[in-house]
């Protein structure tokens, strides 16, 4: 977990929200160029014409949504720290499933607890993925463990005679 | 690393004239000792703290870097700030419309209650999505310009918001497009402005007065 490449707590939503809308409105308007290429009827002046009217309605929507997402799982994410302390996967793993849940507060309770399920799973697959890389990664930091030579041929100890006469 | 030694030099010397006011006689060169009457600690901690400056703070920067965070790194945080301010903007307008719709209807209880969140989520939503958009177009633009150019200055920014005004307003029309531009331009116009107003008012101050620094 890289803490400190991130912004400090409160700001933290605000950097999420912005992450989240950008790779929502990037993606989406990739997506959704090539869904409206495909659906427009055919002339391939027509299906720009459609790709480009796709991407204008919708994709902003599909960014709006990543944005919610991501302020929403941030902001339970700060409060979990506060609250709690520490910060480590559980915090992420619970802030998934609580977004995941709030978001789908106006579907009713099974719709609710499905979506929550599902962003607690996610997050902790995401957690899971990034604690194998750190220890995948921490493998060759690790320094060379040092052999003692065999002590057996440096013959016996000097006595204390033997030492004198040296010096 | 200059900085990191003033820093520490300046916090031992601290103490150390507290101590022994002796140290301080010698002006130009003091020896930081660990105790008094030794050999001095090290050769590159004797200078006259006098030098340092102590009003301003000073900062420790990698070598080569610029000494402000650059478009990329703002980027997320100002299109998060555009998507929450949106957000809250369009879902106040959201509830009082939402207020004035409902009563005009006559509806009460749970519908109305469904009806008011359905206008806070539709305007909030929806404002907070052409807020953000506007922001990341004017970001990618910012990025770019700023990368190509190779410095961060007033021009990118005046660059960078006329074409988010063009390329917003670029499926309604050459003449939408190119107003679009205009505003976005006038915007950033007045930021700039707004943001170098201490560097203006030093060079109407000089040519009016040469003499004056």
């Amino acid at each position: 977990m890289e803490e400190y490449a991130r912004e400090p707590c409160p700001w933290r939503i605000v950097d999420d929200c912005g992450g989240a809308f950008t790779m929502g409105a990037i993606g989406g308007a990739l997506f959704q160029s090539i869904k409206g290429f495909r659906n427009a009827p055919s002339g391939m002046n027509k299906r720009f014409v459609g790709s480009l009217m796709a991407i204008k309605q919708r994709s902003p929507i599909i960014a709006g949504n990543f944005a919610v997402w991501g302020g929403m799982f941030s902001t339970i994410d700060c409060t979990l720290v506060h609250f709690r302390h520490k910060e480590d996967p559980w915090n992420s793993i619970i802030s998934g499933a609580a977004t995941g849940g709030i978001l789908a507060a106006r579907n009713g309770v099974p719709a609710m607890a499905g979506s929550a399920i599902i962003g607690g799973v996610l997050l902790a697959l995401i957690e899971g993925i990034g604690i194998l890389f750190t220890r995948l990664s921490a493998e060759q930091f690790k320094p060379p463990t040092l052999v003692p030579e065999d002590p057996s041929q440096l013959g016996p100890p000097p006595t204390l005679a033997e030492s004198r006469n040296y010096s | 690393m200059t900085s990191i030694i003033n820093d520490f030099h300046a916090k031992i010397l601290g103490d150390k004239e507290k101590a022994t006011p002796s140290a301080t006689e010698n002006t130009l060169s003091s020896q930081v000792t660990s105790q008094p009457g030794l050999a001095p600690l090290s050769p590159y901690l004797n200078f006259d703290p006098s030098y340092l400056p102590a009003s301003q703070p000073e900062f420790i920067f990698p070598e080569g870097a610029v000494k402000q965070r650059g478009r990329l790194e703002l980027a997320f945080s100002q299109i998060g700030a555009a998507c929450i301010i949106g957000a809250g903007l369009g879902g106040t307008s959201g509830f009082y419309k939402g207020i004035k719709a409902t009563t005009l209807a006559g509806q009460t209880g749970n519908l109305r209650r469904t009806q008011l969140i359905n206008h806070v989520m539709k305007h909030g939503s929806s404002l907070a999505n052409t807020l953000g958009v506007i922001s990341v177009m004017y970001s990618g633009f910012g990025v770019i310009l700023s990368w190509a150019r190779g410095t961060d200055d007033s021009i990118n920014t005046l660059g960078a918001a006329t074409a988010t005004g063009m390329l917003f307003k670029s499926t309604s029309g050459l003449r939408k497009c190119a107003s679009g531009g205009g505003i976005g331009f006038a915007i950033a116009a007045a930021y700039c402005l707004w943001n170098n107003r201490e560097t203006l008012s030093q060079i109407s101050h000089q040519r009016i007065n040469p003499a004056r620094k």
